[in-house]
């Protein structure tokens, strides 16, 4: 499984051993303040990422953050 | 008025034997035996043990439905004012044991007090029960069955019984309205004080401790793996149909997306009462991303997208219910063929 928040450290202390950075509380897989197509990139970026953090090897709590 | 005491005991404390009598079935016997003559001399003459409950630990975390079943029989046969269990101290199945036993108790109505160590396992099996905390040992019989005697006799008389912190049981999670001497920002104010001037404090709001989870090993083939989704944003569709609340909640509703390639606010909604909502109500793929995930579905990213979605609300939910709704999603998520997940917490 893999942890999209907003707030990794929170994620973290809770046991989630792969965390994906969001955005915000409010919208944690976008910006809805930015024109459509960029939002929908960020989202891609941000689900990309942690597709691949469920095909990682970890050994404990990891943030990744969005490439 | 005459209590009526009946007294739960193990193996070992019954003196029949110790791991090599572990698996003695329920026996009852009339009147104490072991710690219970302690227990009567306490009692003096406000009560009488008049029934003892022995079985074996290893019995009793084994064959647990026969074991209860003969718990239930002799609480019914006997309909004690008050039933005593253990103490159990340090013991793991014992405490095991003397909490069920307390559970039983309950569910028939008839008070019942134990004693445990405070980190005896026994104290997750039922919350509720009343539970005093005791030494790791033995050697604390007595001042062990002195404080259970004394909640016991509340419990048994019915008169009401104030908080953990006052009347020296364990916290049983349970919070009642109540007046406080000094108001919340003076009592906060005073905790911060004597925290910063390291001087010991106690905290009016324990915060649960969570536990360390072993890493999921990586999926080998994303390209062969169905992928779930959940998140605790409550997300839901349009009118709420299953009241999924603000916050508070303790339960998980799961969803359709019908082959649906994005989520349309005017078909879902975001009914999370913990944060500023409406930029997710207008657009749920922001908490929810359908969109992106059909378009890494068709492209081939992963095999298969889960067509329904797991959601919670992560707002003041009680970690005992975190707990069961994570272990109740993920059991449904590997019973639909669901090789990976991602969770969106908000």
């Amino acid at each position: 499984m893999a942890v999209i928040s907003a707030l990794p450290p929170l994620a973290m202390q809770a046991g989630a051993n792969r965390v994906v950075q969001g955005v915000k509380i409010e919208h944690v897989c976008g910006d809805p303040a930015l024109p459509p197509e960029a939002d929908r990139d960020l989202r891609r970026r941000i689900v990309a990422q942690a597709l691949r953090a469920l095909e990682t090897e970890v050994q404990q709590p990891t943030v990744m953050q969005p490439a | 008025m005459m209590l009526r005491v009946g007294h739960y005991l193990n193996q070992f404390f019954a003196g029949i034997g110790g791991e090599q009598s572990a698996n003695l079935p329920p026996e009852s016997r009339e009147g104490p035996v072991g710690p219970g003559r302690m227990l009567q001399n306490l009692l003096k003459n406000e009560g009488v043990v008049v029934s003892t409950l022995i079985c074996g630990d290893n019995f009793f975390n084994e064959h647990t439905d026969e074991a209860r079943a003969a718990v239930r029989n002799w609480l019914d046969g006997l309909r004690p004012d008050l039933v005593v269990a253990g103490p159990a101290f340090a013991a793991g199945r014992y405490g095991v044991a003397c909490v069920e036993v307390c559970r039983l108790a309950d569910g028939l109505g008839i008070a019942a007090v134990t004693g445990l160590h405070p980190e005896n396992p026994g104290l997750l099996v039922y919350k509720k029960a009343y539970v005093v905390p005791t030494g790791d040992s033995a050697t604390a019989m007595v001042p062990a069955l002195t404080s259970m005697l004394k909640i016991g006799r509340r419990l048994a008389a019915g008169d009401p019984v104030g908080p953990a912190e006052v009347e020296g049981y364990l916290p049983r999670g349970i919070r009642r309205p109540g007046v406080r001497e000094h108001n919340g920002a003076d009592r906060a104010a005073e905790i911060l004080v004597a925290k910063l001037g390291g001087r010991p404090f106690r905290t009016e709001i324990p915060v649960d401790k969570y536990e360390a989870v072993p890493p999921a090993p990586p999926i080998p083939d994303l390209r062969r793996a169905k992928i779930g989704v959940v998140t605790t944003g409550a997300i839901v569709p349009k009118g709420n149909p299953d009241h999924l609340k603000r916050c508070s909640e303790t339960r998980w509703v799961q969803y359709q997306f019908d082959g649906r390639d994005r989520l349309r606010p005017d078909q879902f909604e975001c009914v999370h009462g913990g944060f500023f909502n409406l930029p997710a109500s207008e657009n749920p793929n922001l908490v929810l991303p359908l969109d992106v995930l059909r378009e890494m579905e068709h492209q081939g990213a992963f095999a298969e997208l889960l067509d329904s979605y797991f959601t919670t609300t992560g707002n003041d939910q009680r970690l005992i219910d975190c707990k069961r709704n994570g272990a109740e999603i993920a059991a449904a998520l590997r019973a639909q063929g669901v090789g990976g997940v991602l969770l969106v917490a908000t």
